[in-house]
């Protein structure tokens, strides 16, 4: 065990002081894009470099409206092993399709390199490497210090709270025919992961939509899909005892920890432990839409992936031995889906999910920032006059089979919606979340209802590529980047 | 709590929104500014208030006798001119008027100009603490009194163009405050430095060659006027004579307040320069002081006269405005 924790560092290390001697040689920042399922890290990515790449709107950027930024160009990423972002494809389907990028099933990278020239007049080339990958398998991280035995305890303690009970509910009773001490079984391990992988699917489902579902691989396999390495579950273990040779219960533990060492640690090591700053993207209108339990939920697995950053000031000692990211930012996605005057609130809630984890990095010298961000804008804004009321509202197309109240959308009309008014946060008052999600009532009796709309339909017209429209991309890329190319 | 609900875009009901419309009425917004405004780091001001009541009284006391002096000669004139001939008192009668007139029109500029000063400090004042609340509306209420200052400079067409442009898009109050300084004031700016500069040179030349110390005093004292003058023009402010006093005097508590602080940047160079120099020769030294003491106000004036505070842009320094006043290695 120790021994594998000092090969690791030595290997975390070895790498720092590789990337540390090619960004002597060329200025190399390493954006960590991290964000889990459906919180929109594909769309993030792509807009971002189609922003840079086309100079589009981006007011609060300081350096391209000032005219610093000579030249953007895509180029070859340094990795020659991790297939490319595929940026143009993303594109197209965004622009011409309008559909959304599918769910990423595996990962890429992309190097972005910008010719700007310094405040002071210097001349310079900085490199900007994003990575994209699944959302689910960031899940991963919460296990890089987890013992098969915790895991198994809190899986299990985890999987009896409401709304998760019931949807556990097959897994829990072949859970309870299972016998950890009887001698292993090739057949009980594949059935009992199937019963639990259908557990962890279930519970991912919109109406519900938790997000604290390790291990990651089970939702989105890869190139693992049916190898041994994710054929396992947890057990009801005794506490305090160890696992008999041969036995159900060892097979599993080795078969999580083979898990840890193949899939996991390199996942870490590769992408997580050397970037440079980060942006952590949740998307917290659909755990407000399904209810009070997801939205805590978010929080817990928020706050858990924030433990896992090495984050803190940069010296000179760190970034050639354990590199650290400086700049932390949080961003509520989608805020497209709401009309700006209520931006501010669902930026206090965001805020208020992830104290911690930004306290924690604002005390090792890391700057944090929460914002609400749509990376792009699928809406426009509205006001609607009902009786006396006027209601903030906004215009967008819904997607195909989307609902509110009794009217289903079939993803060709235009509607004004009014998604609800998200609760106001005091200062010092409770966590407790007291409104009416999908997980808990009808979809007639909600308290919010936040649509998925359709891309939006892009003016062509003056020729060349349209702008994509966005909100507070360009306030996430000057936090980001911002001082770097000063 | 309402609950959500969708709507039909050719619903008559459903009215696209404008930027310019706020959604919060006047009442809904003071509430929100009051609400928010417990939670916010406070805006330091320096603590000048104290009562003043007696002393106003006594000038408007002294100043209704002086007035009433002044009609009650001038209609015991008139009624003079009236005893010797008609025509005499007619004629006065007239130019009394016309006086009358044109002390109205002149009072009112000097009230107007008063006005516009008075606006930008304002601004001013509004624009610190949105950067520092990060208010949305109040950032956009800001932007809109900085256009309309800047609607009669023709150097900004393309950056009051811009930031129309950008009066539709999802802006943070603090961002969108920076982002019309760095668009609206750069040129006024880079105006700014170059008059402080050059009055500067001015006075330092002025002081070495001068003949004696009262006309290099007089000199100084009207360039400074001159400067602070144009500075405010420059930047929307169109002082009379009236606001000049009243600039003169913000100026002068500006450099009291901040003078003392610019430790790094200012005292030790300015000893080093003025040491130097006055080895070099006495008058010359005096010269390089002079022109340092103006390049200090004309620093104050700047960030008194702009209409925001510095905040996206680099402040003016010492060294910026005056270098080339210190003798240096090259000569």
């Amino acid at each position: 065990m120790a021994l594998n924790d000092i090969l690791e560092d030595a290997r975390l290390a070895g790498r720092a002081i590789a990337d540390y001697g090619s960004g002597l040689v060329r200025p190399t920042l390493r954006l960590g894009v991290t964000g889990l399922s459906r919180s929109g890290k594909t769309i993030f990515i792509t807009a971002l470099i189609h922003a840079l790449l086309h100079g589009t709107r981006l007011p609060v950027f300081e350096a391209l409206t000032s005219g610093r930024i000579a030249r953007v160009r895509l180029s070859p990423q340094p990795d020659a092993a991790v297939p490319r972002f595929e940026y143009e494809k993303h594109l197209r389907d965004l622009v011409d399709l309008r559909r959304w990028p599918e769910s990423t099933r595996a990962i890429s990278e992309i190097r972005v390199e910008i010719d700007y020239q310094t405040k002071r007049g210097a001349e310079k080339t900085l490199a900007l490497d994003i990575v994209d990958y699944p959302g689910e398998w960031l899940l991963d991280l919460l296990l890089l210090d987890k013992t098969y035995e915790q895991w198994s305890a809190e899986t299990i303690a985890l999987s009896k709270l409401a709304p998760r009970a019931v949807l556990a509910n097959q897994w829990h009773i072949h859970l309870k025919s299972l016998e950890p001490r009887a001698s292993a079984d090739e057949q009980h391990a594949i059935h009992a992961a199937k019963f639990f992988t259908e557990y962890l699917v279930a519970c991912r489902d919109e109406r519900f939509a938790m997000n604290l579902l390790p291990p990651g691989r089970f939702l989105m396999p890869g190139d693992l899909a049916g190898s041994p390495a994710v054929t396992f579950a947890p057990l009801d273990l005794p506490r305090g005892d160890e696992a008999p040779k041969g036995s159900l219960w060892a097979m599993m533990a080795e078969r999580f920890e083979s898990y840890r060492a193949n899939v996991v640690r390199p996942f870490f090591r590769e992408h997580f432990a050397r970037l440079d700053r980060q942006i952590v993207l949740a998307d917290v209108l659909a755990a407000i839409n399904s209810g009070p339990e997801a939205l805590s939920d978010l929080e817990q697995t928020l706050s858990a992936i924030a433990a896992c950053f090495n984050t803190g000031r940069r010296t000179l000692l760190s970034s050639i031995f354990k590199p650290r990211a400086d700049r932390i930012l949080f961003a509520a996605t989608k805020a497209d889906h709401l009309h700006h005057l209520q931006h501010d609130r669902l930026e206090n809630i965001l805020s208020r999910m992830v104290a911690r984890a930004a306290e924690r990095s604002e005390l090792a010298g890391a700057k944090t920032d929460a914002i609400a961000m749509a990376a792009i804008r699928a809406t426009r804004e509205a006001v609607v006059t009902r009786g006396k009321e006027k209601l903030p509202a906004i215009v967008g197309t819904p997607l195909a089979g989307e609902r509110i109240g009794n009217e289903t959308f079939d993803g060709t009309k235009e509607t004004a919606v009014f998604p609800g008014e998200l609760p106001e946060l005091i200062e010092g008052e409770d966590r407790e979340w007291k409104f009416k999600g999908l997980a808990a009532s009808g979809p007639d009796e909600t308290d919010f209802r936040f649509l998925k709309f359709r891309p939006p339909l892009l003016d062509a017209a003056a020729g060349g590529e349209p702008a994509l429209p966005h909100i507070r991309l360009d306030r996430a890329l000057q936090f980001l980047t911002g001082d770097r190319l000063e | 709590m309402t609950k959500p609900a969708s709507f039909k875009p050719d619903d008559p009901r459903v009215a696209v929104a404008s930027a310019d419309e706020p959604l919060l009425t006047r009442a809904e917004l003071r509430e929100l500014e009051a609400a928010e405004a417990l939670s916010l780091p406070a805006v330091i001001e320096p603590a000048q208030k104290r009562s003043r009541f007696w002393s106003k009284l006594f000038w408007s006391a002294a100043g209704g006798l002086v007035s009433l002096a002044l009609g009650l000669a001038v209609a015991n004139l008139v009624q003079s001119l009236f005893s010797y001939a008609p025509w005499l008192g007619w004629l006065a009668l007239a130019l009394t008027a016309l006086a009358a007139l044109a002390l109205f029109v002149i009072a009112m500029r000097e009230l107007f100009a008063i006005f516009r000063l008075e606006k930008i400090e304002r601004l001013q004042k509004r624009a610190a603490e949105v950067l520092a609340s990060d208010d949305r509306e109040e950032g956009k209420a800001v932007v809109a009194g900085l256009l309309s200052v800047a609607r009669t400079m023709p150097r900004l067409a393309k950056g009051r163009a811009t930031m129309e442009n950008y009066s539709r898009d999802i802006i943070d109050g603090a961002d969108y405050v920076r982002l019309a300084e760095r668009e609206l004031l750069s040129p006024l700016d880079a105006e700014a430095r170059k008059l402080v500069s050059s009055a500067a040179k001015r006075v330092s030349l002025v002081t070495a060659i001068s003949p004696r110390a009262a006309v290099d005093m007089l000199f100084v004292l009207f360039n400074t006027l001159f400067l602070i003058r144009k500075l405010a023009t420059l930047y929307g402010g169109r002082p009379g004579v009236l606001g000049m006093f009243r600039l003169m005097r913000h100026v002068i508590s500006h450099l009291a307040l901040t003078g003392g602080m610019a430790v790094g940047d200012s005292i030790v160079q300015q000893l080093l320069g003025h040491g130097l120099a006055a080895k070099l020769s006495a008058r010359l030294g005096e010269g390089v002081l002079n022109g340092l003491l103006t390049a200090r106000l004309g620093i104050a004036a700047i960030e008194v006269t702009r209409p925001l505070p510095f905040a996206a842009l680099p402040r003016p320094t010492l060294s910026d405005l005056a270098g080339n006043l210190l003798p240096t290695k090259k000569d």
